[in-house]
């Protein structure tokens, strides 16, 4: 399994689903999926949307400078580990970030955010 | 059930860490046949050559002070991902780098767990 091309497929689809409607990261969570952000943790989809649409600020920008993958396991799941920047309309100095995903497939040949890690990096 | 997962998390990277500062050599007993290592890139199987990466790294000293562990059951059974942020202070540089880290850990079964997954970066300023 190519999990570099999958993972960058669907980082792409993630960050730009983000910047451009947040909302629909439904979609790519479950009851089941985790997310913990800056240490807070929260579960199941409608939580994690709801905190996401929450965050303080309406437009941002994701630049992804690295991803890496992995195989998690036989149930076809798979680890991907991100970091790049954060820019947030109207502020000077871009964020820098890394997450990390557990995507696990879905029946229909897609995958979904079974665990999600959001840490900022600080200077 | 949250609560046990992050002290399995936290136990896991003091003693990963420990190791790696004190005693590098002795890595190799926290990971397995399938485990997996991408560092900073480069994408490393198995035991041997994961031991081989980790020891021929270019300092002799380090030492890794950790800002952040999170952790989160990972579906499979008792399986744990650790997402680690920190600093690597190599012997002789003035500043530290900065890292993030995840881990994938699987129950051995004999009460500990070994490193199934595990993906390393620094993080430039």
């Amino acid at each position: 399994m190519d999990s570099d091309a999958v993972a960058k497929a669907f980082v792409e689809h993630y960050y730009s689903t983000f910047d451009a409607n947040r909302a629909a990261l439904a979609n790519l969570y479950q009851d089941a999926s985790m997310l913990t952000f800056e240490g807070h943790k929260i579960m199941g989809s409608q939580n994690i949307v709801a905190k996401l649409t929450a965050l303080p600020f309406h437009q941002c920008q994701h630049l992804i400078t690295t991803v890496d993958s992995q195989p998690s396991g036989p149930a076809g799941g798979m680890l991907v580990f991100v970091s790049g920047n954060l820019q947030l309309s109207g502020e000077q100095h871009p964020l820098r970030f890394s997450q990390m995903f557990h995507l696990m497939p879905t029946p229909q040949g897609s995958f979904y955010v079974l665990n999600d890690i959001f840490r900022l990096n600080y200077a | 059930m949250e609560e046990q997962v992050e002290m399995v998390g936290k136990a896991f990277v003091d003693h990963y860490y420990h190791l790696f500062d004190n005693n590098r050599t002795e890595l190799v007993s926290l990971y397995q046949p399938t485990s997996m290592l991408t560092f900073e890139g480069q994408r490393i199987q198995g035991v041997d050559d994961i031991s081989a990466k980790l020891n021929q790294l270019p300092f002799d000293q380090c030492r890794h002070v950790i800002s952040t562990v999170d952790s989160q059951p990972s579906a499979f059974a008792g399986g744990v991902v650790v997402f680690v942020s920190g600093c690597l202070q190599l012997h002789g540089e003035e500043h530290p780098l900065r890292f993030s880290q995840m881990f994938h850990l699987i129950p051995t079964g004999q009460g500990s767990y070994f490193v199934q997954n595990d993906m390393f970066r620094l993080n430039y300023g």
